[in-house]
């Protein structure tokens, strides 16, 4: 009765990609295979994966939250700013900047799903204010947390600790991996989840099925907001100084990251282990491509291509089903 | 109010665009009253540098608009011509001539390139732009060995600076010349040609036009053509009156160009475009760029800014639409 | 049947500038089937979607149970027990059988969603109504039939006491709907409250016990079934008398030449060796059961979609049609069966959409004449007795007739000599169908030729001068209209099915 499914799902496909990349860049560059080239990708990588499982919710709607990158840098300079002129402590300036991402992300959501407007035009108008808001929030300084050997500089031990014999350990690899089981756990096996697969697929069918399809689209906005505030911790943690109006652009290599790991662009299906593999397919080939002899700029244009090329094989992938 | 909307006139213009052409006006006259000095030529010179190349941009992005697309790679595509004709103009000794063509054949190329894949391939055009993006940055900074480009100035001995006649010849602006014959082309393209008329079509069914007997794949496709064609002279332009060019940038001015045709009344669903709004809304973004310098706020405020105009006109737009409805 | 369970009484609604309703009265009792009948626009729609909540009347009372009672949204109506199964299919395609009968409800276990007591549940439901479904089957995998019967088990599931049925058999086979009016009866038999709503007389009179006919907005009266023939409900609907006779012989002549041969057509699973040939003058009836491959036959055969092999000769010559643009080209028209998505740009004026398939015409040098152009649109419009205000009118404010008026016009604009009429009264009521029949044997007596495909019996007899009859993607027959019946077409069109 039902298709047998095929075990190359995309995930798979970019899983072994993945791989082979992996061994790949480590085979032609033997500095590829330090563990402190690993330890500085993974560094990287965290507010990048944030972002990407955030914003997969969004796209398995069908939407798109173009906001995250220069969100991410606003919430940043935004609890920066608290520690550094109005002496906050710590914690309460990472519960700022997440709280300021859910907010925003609230904005967005209502915006799209109350007032209507498409989720493009929308999240590309709060990509705008959140990238001026963070300059004029600053006065167009840049702003430095805190450094790791600074009292109120703990946060930098939620990614990286350093062991006894003063090796490091990529702890925010846990962090991230607790996450994306749980963002899938949701997505897959609760109301949130399903009804946000539901809108992405139908959407009218879902509001006659009496679901409240504006508070969940609304809440869908709401965790790509929290999570592009988690991810401007992970990037204060890393980028030492945050510069206000950079960001722009980064939010597409997260959207890329998602849209590789196989979440489809029209909506109604994705998911999140999917996403963190694409998003790391993503950082493996800009920071992996210089290792072997590619020039730092190459990686755009590959990057390109391996968009284009992702989405182009799943299409045709579906017409020889077809 | 009603009534107002009701009249032939109004209809015709759009109740809209006569609002934006309304704001356009006060604002110009805000800032003349708040800033000294910028009632004047040399302000007025200035807002229409800005508006040249953003214009360009915005009425190649317009097509795309009307099919239903998108297209948020003009920008980086913009500067990826700028750089790699003048790379090639400084580096390698070409004539003016052939860099302005090199500019506006790149732009095609690329605009061919995500044409191809979004009408022929059948990739979302988001993706494609995603992609293209990348990849635009990617080639000028590879091309040009991530230095910036500096076109000649007007009076450089090579006598290479002419084209700066393109955009301001003394003091009289050649560029609106240019601009305005530029804008007449293409509105007549839009509204009284088979390409118009099939692009607009298939931006509101798609399926229904290619039943028609019509072959939408090329149609598609040639918006997409006309947009980074676009791109390339909106390059020349932007470099006729900065003068330099750095890679990986260009972000911005996507935003800002796709802002002024959804201001202007350009449907993001596709079928809907107007030109004349696209133009209108050039026009209040480049002032408010300007106002905003003059008033030494930095670009960002004016990113506040026209991100809630934007949202103001969509807003409007659609509840009217829901209102019909 | 039992007693009443739903009364509303005077209900009135109104739209800027339209009045939907106005005093409209109705009566359902337990253990009734209740037919509402009315051409399309008269409001039945609106008068179900005042009842479930999608709508809020302006007056009026409905009393439910023996109280008084609104419903602000659908899911007090489910609820209160009121569901509707509707016209469109309203499935969430990436979520499985099971996911969607409970959407909006699903079985918890804590945070999480008991996926498996949902498939428990899904199973039970099928079982008690003698379906067939595999419960964790994707629904975009499932037919359109099947997923029509999901969604009657939905609506079943929520306890319902009065179940809405939206022309539920548009979609159907006759297998199903069998199958569908055997679950019907079993609701019956239960003691529900059931409302249907068709435009399919025959099954009016099969499955009903009364019907109540609704005219532009107005209650026109109720019916016993049984006691009123077929002719009585039409007299009410329209308010005067239509006549569906069956042509009796074919008005081509003898010697009329072939205009159009398909010889072994093949494409996908639903078009398997296909042969058969179309004279001048002639239409040509194509009838059989939904998913018969008739569509799919006249899709390919205009380049729709991609055929594997096949010849094509128009008037004797061999052609290539690997596109619509092709078969443009030499002379083929396609009405669509779907208007809305595949024929007509609704946003977009009459003129724009009539010279759609012919720009070239009206292009002189670089640009579009629109004067001609209009002057075009406008002579149609007058020769096919479109009502529209003008050719500016944008087309998606037309009636459905009006709007396939259109689509006519496009292609008479582009002077076809071959026209494919799918399911062309589809979604047009009475009066207007009768416009459409004539414009189709005016155009055919003009020497055009017609393929028609029609899923209605009726417009099958009524307008072919032959007739192919199609099964499981397969011609099974070729009847010529004087030899014509209802039962000989439909051994034909059951012939393969086992």
């Amino acid at each position: 009765m039902t298709k047998k499914k095929s075990i190359f799902t995309q995930e798979v496909i970019v899983g072994i990609v993945l791989v082979a990349l992996y061994f790949i860049f480590r085979l032609i560059s033997s500095d590829f295979g330090k563990y402190t080239t690993f330890l500085s990708m993974m560094d990287i990588s965290y507010y990048y994966v944030l972002m990407a499982i955030g914003v997969a919710f969004p796209l398995i709607t069908g939407g798109v939250d173009l906001s995250i990158g220069t969100g991410m840098i606003c919430y940043a300079l935004a609890g920066g700013c608290l520690i550094r002129f109005y002496n906050v402590p710590t914690g309460v300036a990472i519960l700022v900047s997440i709280l300021f991402g859910v907010g925003i992300g609230l904005a967005n959501g209502v915006l799209i799903s109350i007032m209507g407007l498409p989720p493009f035009l929308a999240t590309l108008c709060t990509c705008m204010i959140t990238r001026g808001l963070g300059s004029v929030v600053t006065g167009s300084f840049a702003i430095p947390w805190p450094t790791a050997k600074q009292d109120n500089g703990w946060f930098h031990s939620i990614f990286k600790i350093s062991t006894a014999n003063n090796t490091k350990l990529p702890l925010g690899l846990l962090w991230i991996i607790l996450l994306m089981l749980l963002m899938q756990f949701i997505l897959a096996h609760t109301k949130f989840g399903r009804y946000t697969i539901s809108i992405g697929s139908n959407k009218e069918a879902a509001m006659l099925s009496g679901i409240n399809v504006k508070f969940y689209h609304v809440m869908v906005y709401m965790v790509s907001g929290l999570f592009a505030g988690l991810a401007s911790i992970a990037y204060a943690a890393v980028i030492k100084t945050v510069q206000p109006g950079t960001g722009a652009g980064m939010e597409l290599d997260a959207i890329g990251g998602a849209i590789v790991g196989g979440v489809s662009a029209s909506g109604g299906y994705g998911t999140i282990y999917g996403t963190v593999l694409g998003a790391y397919v993503i950082i493996f080939l800009k920071q992996g491509l210089p290792y072997i002899g590619f020039n730092a700029n190459m990686q755009q244009i590959i990057t390109g291509f391996v968009l284009i090329g992702a989405v182009a094989i799943d299409i045709i992938k579906r017409k020889v089903i077809k | 109010m009603e009534k107002i909307k009701q009249n032939p006139i109004v209809k015709k213009l759009g109740f809209n665009r006569i609002i934006l052409f309304c704001i356009l006006l006060i604002m110009y006259g805000v800032f003349s009253a708040v800033i000294q000095g910028f009632a004047g030529a040399a302000r007025i010179m200035s807002i229409l540098n800005y508006a040249y190349f953003l214009g360009f941009l915005a009425l190649g992005v317009t097509f795309v608009i009307a099919t239903g697309g998108i297209d948020f790679s003009i920008g980086p595509v913009m500067f990826c011509c700028a750089l790699m004709s003048g790379y090639t103009l400084n580096t390698f000794g070409a004539p003016v001539i052939v860099a302005l063509l090199m500019s506006i054949a790149i732009g095609l190329c690329f605009g061919c390139f995500n044409g191809y894949l979004v009408a022929y391939v059948g990739i979302p055009p988001f993706i494609v732009s995603m992609a293209t993006m990348n990849i635009a940055k990617g080639l000028g900074s590879v091309f040009t060995k991530t230095q910036s480009v500096s076109w000649p100035q007007a009076n450089d001995p090579s006598g290479n600076g002419w084209f700066r006649n393109l955009v301001k010849f003394n003091d009289f602006p050649t560029g609106l010349i240019i601009f305005i014959v530029a804008v007449i082309i293409l509105y007549v393209v839009m509204n009284n040609t088979k390409a118009g008329r099939y692009i607009l079509c298939l931006g509101s069914n798609k399926e229904a036009v290619r039943l028609s007997g019509v072959n939408v794949r090329k149609w598609q496709m040639l918006a997409y053509v006309i947009c980074g064609m676009m791109a390339g002279i909106a390059a020349i332009f932007f470099v006729g009156a900065y003068t330099t060019v750095q890679p990986g940038l260009g972000d911005t001015y996507n935003n800002e160009a796709i802002a002024s045709c959804v201001m202007g009344g350009t449907s993001m669903a596709g079928g809907l475009a107007s030109i004349g709004g696209t133009v209108i809304g050039v026009l209040v973004i480049s002032l408010l760029q300007e106002g905003i310098m003059a008033l030494r706020m930095t670009k960002e405020v004016q990113m506040i800014i026209t991100g809630l105009i934007v949202i103001v006109f969509v807003y409007a737009d659609v509840s009217a639409r829901r209102r019909k409805n | 049947m039992g007693d009443v369970i739903l009364t509303m009484k005077d209900i009135s609604k109104s739209f800027p500038g339209v009045k939907a309703l106005d005093r409209v009265n109705f009566e359902l009792r337990r253990g009734e089937v209740h037919a509402l009948m009315g051409e399309n626009g008269a409001g039945k729609s609106t008068l179900m979607k005042v009842l479930t909540g999608i709508y809020t009347k302006d007056t009026g009372i409905i009393s439910y149970e023996g109280r008084e009672i609104t419903f602000h949204n659908t899911h007090e109506a489910q609820e209160a027990g009121v569901v509707i199964v509707h016209q469109e299919l309203n499935m969430v395609g990436d979520l499985t059988v099971a996911q969607n009968i409970f959407i909006g409800r699903e079985f918890k276990k804590g945070f999480m969603i008991d996926d498996r007591k949902m498939v428990q549940e899904s199973k039970k439901l099928f079982d008690e109504l003698h379906i067939d479904i595999d419960p964790k089957a994707k629904m975009s995998d499932l037919t359109v039939g099947k997923q029509q019967m999901c969604e009657i088990a939905k609506a079943i599931s929520h306890k319902a006491k009065v179940i809405i049925f939206d022309e539920p058999s548009a979609a159907l086979t006759e297998k199903e709907i069998e199958d569908l009016f055997a679950i019907i009866r079993d609701l019956r038999a239960q003691n529900l409250g059931i409302i249907y709503i068709s435009h399919r007389m025959d099954e009016i009179k099969v499955i009903t016990d009364r019907v109540t006919v609704m005219r532009d907005g107005t209650y026109v009266g109720t019916l016993i079934t049984s006691e009123c023939t077929k002719e009585d409900i039409i007299n009410m609907m329209v308010g005067r008398v239509i006549y569906e006779d069956p042509k009796t012989h074919s008005m081509v002549p003898k010697d009329a030449p072939v205009v159009l041969k398909v010889e072994h057509l093949n494409a996908g699973k639903m078009v398997q060796d296909v042969s058969f040939e179309l004279r001048k003058g002639e239409i040509l009836g194509f009838s059989g059961l939904m998913g018969a491959g008739r569509t799919e036959t006249a899709r390919a055969l205009f380049g729709a979609d991609p055929k594997q092999s096949g010849d094509i000769y128009i008037n004797g010559e061999k052609v290539t049609i690997n596109s619509p643009e092709d078969a443009v080209k030499h002379g083929i028209g396609y009405l669509s069966e779907d208007r809305k998505r595949f024929g007509i740009v609704v946003q977009k004026t009459i003129t724009e959409n009539s010279t759609l398939a012919t720009m070239e015409k009206y292009m002189p040098g670089l640009f579009i004449n629109k004067g001609a152009e209009k002057a075009v649109a406008e002579q149609y419009i007058k020769e096919l007795d479109t009502k529209t205000p003008g050719a500016d009118q944008l087309v998606v404010n037309l009636s459905g007739g009006n709007q396939q008026k259109v689509v006519i016009a496009k292609w008479l604009v582009r002077n076809c000599d071959i026209l494919i009429f799918d399911e062309p009264t589809r979604g047009i009521d009475v009066g207007a169908k009768n416009e459409i029949y004539k414009l189709m044997n005016h155009l055919a007596s003009e020497g055009k030729s017609i393929i028609m495909i029609s899923s209605e019996m009726t417009e099958i007899l009524r307008m072919s001068d032959r007739i192919v009859v199609m099964c499981e993607g397969k011609k099974t027959g070729e009847i010529p209209i004087e030899e014509a019946t209802q039962e000989a077409i439909m051994d034909k069109a059951t012939r393969d099915i086992k």
